[in-house]
């Protein structure tokens, strides 16, 4: 288990980190081919090029954000990250928001996320789009 | 424990809370356990959750926790499951939720909960329902 964690440690801290730079290459190399991504709070699969473009769609209205306090546990095909998301937008105003997500992972890569929070917190932020896009 | 044991577990727990058997959750969580929640934001105790479990249910006919994926690692469980509940007057709701446990020694230590409190009002029926 102990090559495995690691691999997925990395792996989850991988796309985090490419998500708060901006890097939607970086998040490719993370999602295998056919990927999909589930929501909470809409209940629909969304594909991995989707979750990617709205992750560019999503910076017109925010300045940052930033995946805090991440705390992961691995197991032999996933992981699960329990991390505080903060959004600042472009006028300054900051949100934060506590969310779960747990990762299928196959050969290295993502082939499913699913994502949960609580959307009430997003106030003027997107609403039905994942913390993860 | 091992990873059978926290699945044991984890099912145990559930199947205790889906039927009612406070005293299986009272065995299952530990004196010192601590339960947090996305929605409220805030720790509460193994006693405020027992004490209040029946009130929970106000309102409701029945609830099943179903379509449950669980996976383990060395000291705790991940849940993923859909919540399902009749109310009173026959209206039936669900809600998506994740929940991620500590354990030790056969007892659960620490819960931390995820879910959607938009969805609290079509989960019970009526737009008045708030977090």
């Amino acid at each position: 288990m102990g090559r495995v964690d690691t691999e997925h440690r990395a792996l989850c801290h991988a796309l985090f980190d490419a998500i708060e730079r901006e890097d939607p290459e970086g998040m490719a190399r993370c999602y295998a081919p056919g990927m999909t991504l589930w929501f909470n709070v809409t209940g629909e699969n969304v594909s991995g090029e989707d979750t990617i473009a709205a992750q560019a769609a999503g910076r017109r209205i925010q300045r940052r954000r930033t995946y805090d306090d991440r705390i992961v546990n691995t197991f032999d095909d996933g992981f699960v990250v329990q991390y505080t998301l903060t959004v600042v937008l472009h006028d300054g105003s900051r949100r934060s928001l506590s969310a779960c997500a747990v990762a299928e992972v196959h050969d290295g890569l993502i082939v499913r996320l699913s994502e949960y929070l609580d959307s009430s917190r997003f106030g003027r932020l997107r609403t039905t789009e994942p913390a993860t896009s | 424990m091992t990873e059978g044991e926290i699945r044991e577990l984890c099912e145990t727990f559930f199947d205790a809370y889906q039927d009612k058997r406070v005293d299986i959750l009272e065995r299952v969580l530990a004196d010192d356990c601590v339960v947090w929640h996305n929605v409220f934001g805030r720790e509460t105790t193994k006693r405020d959750n027992l004490s209040r479990y029946h009130d929970s249910y106000r309102g409701q006919r029945r609830r099943t926790y179903d379509d449950r994926i669980v996976n383990t690692f060395h000291d705790g469980f991940v849940i993923q499951y859909q919540l399902r509940g009749v109310m009173t007057n026959g209206h039936k709701g669900s809600l998506w939720i994740c929940i991620v446990a500590r354990v030790r020694d056969g007892q659960i230590t620490r819960i931390d909960e995820y879910m959607d409190s938009s969805k609290f009002a079509a989960w019970a029926g009526t737009e008045e329902a708030k977090p």
